[in-house]
């Protein structure tokens, strides 16, 4: 069974192999051998490889948090992508709003041409403000909020279109 | 002593202060945004107020309202905690003028101390070294003509407040304006006051503070020094006691000079003296924080004093029943603010429902948290979840037990910056006790996390998707019979999702 996931801007695919009360797992080209021992609903002791951890999990949705020593890692499960690109690499086009919070400046305007680096729009939440910035050059094709709007996390705020490579 | 005192605050402080309180016999009252009913704080006091809608300028902020609750509530004190309105002269006036005992200084002393220019000032008259300053910049037309004075790097500060809030580096001309304007927006939307000041930026200093203690009776003492020199946004997230970069000479010297600011003001009751440290020993005055430290819980553990139960005697009037000679400060001790905060991406907020949450214990670990399983970290706040500190005989020993409890941290729901704080204790230049306020950028410029424990994470998310999910690409049933979590039979029947 492959299982993609996305952490944050990352997709990956994960793929299990039961084998005989182990699992061979591969994500993203590597094999490991996986053994596990579940202590409750929650925790799981997990040997990959030999290395032998304890991780927690719960649930939301598509979502999977996993804490792995101290770590915690938000995973979406995506049943319907492709899923079959390993990004990591590429920016996305959609600013969106990391978390709830005020647009208080506008910077960019459409049609503008911005550098990787140029501030798009100034966001306040929790009492700070935060710059939201172009993860790479492009051209502004669409801005979708105003100074004074409450925004939802995940929001898309703007939408570039990067310059060919 | 006080027969009921309201804790005007939210959060892990809260909770701490509540928990002072109840160890003293003294009743409690908590307030409460409508976004805090069933915070932690507020179901754990005697009587629970709420103060208002989510947003703190329309509840944790509003001084009559605080007030009302006060006198509803039959509170003979208020506690205000730290930030909010633990700096608010006029809070303060307004509690003694509603005949109830402000626990901290005088208003006075919040007012000579709250204002930075005039505590640079007033410090620096009674012989306080302070750093290189341009005091009171109106516009960005005056702050150009300041550079000529300072010199760059410069540091711009809202004159009120402090937390990071209203803070910038400018480190060229051409940054002087943007930074300029984007600090007068926070410092007026975080203090109502948007004045700033100019003052020369250290290149590797520590922040070394000094603890001080005065009563009512003209008595003084300090507790010793926390180093704070690790921050994020011009913000502490991990403070020690001792530092390691003070002799028993330079300990005395600051000490000194701490006691001498505090008493500028006359001031009375738990106060902290800022300095930053350069490498040659030389010191600065920041500023004087009139309150409660966060990271208070650090000189706890090596003195064995109850800051909060000692803010309450002197605040009932009761003498020092400490001089210095009987401070002692035994061994090391190590505190980390945990954030829901994301450090992989600049550190920003990242709130959300906390689904699981296991705190660590153990010797010499010490948990003050203010949130618990099923609460959600409200987006309105500082978003700060628990602070963990661990003591020990020696600094090696205590930054291995911290390191350890931190790894045994669960909190799920949002992302938090414990993995974080584990990199920076184990960092090479940390364990040295080599540290200055730009650690974090200079050892951390771009920190992503560990990708051998990501590798695990998505392991464990995949598998638990594989049993839980009916409709998988293919064959589902196979991959469930052989799925790790099939075979917990009560889990199968609580969740139910898979046949």
């Amino acid at each position: 069974m492959r299982v993609p996931l996305r952490h944050k801007q990352h997709h990956l695919t994960v793929e299990l192999r039961p084998a005989g009360g182990t699992f061979h797992v591969t994500v993203d080209q590597s094999e490991h051998i996986v053994e596990t021992q579940v202590l409750d609903a929650s925790t799981v002791v997990i040997s990959i490889d030999g290395r032998r951890v304890r991780a927690h999990i719960a649930r939301d949705g598509h979502q999977r948090f996993v804490a792995v020593n101290g770590a915690v890692f938000a995973f979406a499960f995506e049943p319907g992508s492709a899923a079959t690109h390993d990004v990591g690499s590429t920016a996305s086009p959609e600013i969106v709003a990391p978390m709830p919070g005020k647009v208080l400046q506008v910077l960019a305007a459409v049609g503008q041409h911005v550098d990787m680096g140029d501030g798009l729009l100034i966001l306040e939440a929790m009492k700070m403000e935060s710059r939201l910035s172009a993860d790479a050059a492009g051209t502004v094709r669409d801005v979708r909020v105003q100074p004074g709007d409450m925004v939802d996390g995940g929001q898309v705020l703007v939408v570039l279109e990067y310059d060919p490579a | 002593m006080f027969r009921r005192v309201l804790i005007a605050n939210r959060g892990e402080i809260a909770v701490r202060l509540i928990r002072a309180c109840q160890e003293l016999g003294i009743a409690t009252v908590a307030v409460h945004s409508e976004a805090d009913a069933a915070a932690p704080h507020a179901v754990l006091a005697d009587h629970a107020v709420c103060i208002g809608p989510a947003p703190a300028t329309e509840s944790y902020l509003d001084i009559p309202r605080l007030i009302e609750a006060a006198r509803a509530t039959g509170a003979d004190a208020i506690h205000p905690g730290y930030g909010f309105l633990a700096e608010n002269a006029g809070f303060a006036r307004a509690a003694i003028d509603a005949g109830l005992t402000f626990i901290g200084p005088r208003p006075d002393a919040i007012a000579a101390m709250g204002d930075k220019i005039a505590a640079r000032r007033r410090v620096a008259a009674a012989g306080v070294p302070v750093v290189p300053a341009v005091e009171d910049v109106a516009d960005a037309a005056a702050a150009a003509a300041a550079v000529a004075q300072v010199g760059f790097p410069l540091l711009i500060k809202a004159a009120a407040g402090g937390g990071g809030k209203g803070m910038r580096v400018v480190r060229r001309p051409d940054e002087l304006d943007d930074a300029f304007a984007a600090a007068g927006r926070e410092a007026g939307a975080a203090f109502a006051n948007s004045r700033l000041f100019l003052e020369r930026y250290l290149e590797r200093p520590r922040h070394v503070e000094i603890q001080v203690l005065a009563d009512h009776h003209g008595h003084i003492v300090h507790l010793g020094e926390r180093e704070c020199s690790v921050q994020r946004r011009h913000q502490k997230i991990i403070e020690e006691s001792p530092s390691p970069a003070l002799t028993p000479a330079l300990r005395d010297r600051m000490a000194a000079a701490a006691m001498l600011a505090a008493q500028t003001v006359d001031y009375v009751n738990a106060g902290t003296v800022e300095f930053l440290l350069e490498p040659g020993g030389q010191f600065y005055f920041l500023e004087m924080n009139t309150r409660l430290q966060v990271e208070h819980p650090v000189t706890e553990l090596v003195t064995g004093i109850d800051m909060v139960h000692a803010q309450l005697r002197v605040a009932a009037g009761e003498p020092l029943w400490l001089t210095q000679a009987d401070i002692h400060p035994t061994g090391h001790a190590i505190e980390c603010r945990v954030y829901a905060e994301d450090p992989a991406q600049r550190f920003l907020p990242s709130p959300g429902t906390i689904l699981q949450l296991r705190e660590p214990h153990g010797p010499g670990i010490r948990v003050d948290s203010g949130v618990r399983q099923g609460f959600s970290v409200p987006v309105h706040y500082d978003p700060l979840l628990a602070k963990v500190a661990a003591w020990s005989d020696t600094r090696e020993t205590a930054r291995h037990r911290l390191v350890r409890a931190l790894r045994d941290y669960v909190v799920l729901g949002c992302t938090t910056n414990v993995a974080f704080l584990i990199d920076v204790l184990e960092h090479p230049a940390f364990a040295a006790g080599d540290t200055h306020t730009h650690f974090v950028d200079a050892h951390f410029p771009a920190w992503q996390g560990r990708t051998d424990d990501r590798l695990v994470a998505a392991i464990v998310a995949a598998l638990d998707i594989a049993r839980t999910h009916r409709t998988g690409p293919s064959r589902p049933d196979q991959l469930a019979e052989a799925s790790p979590w099939v075979t917990l039979g009560t889990w199968r029947l609580s969740h139910g999702s898979q046949g």
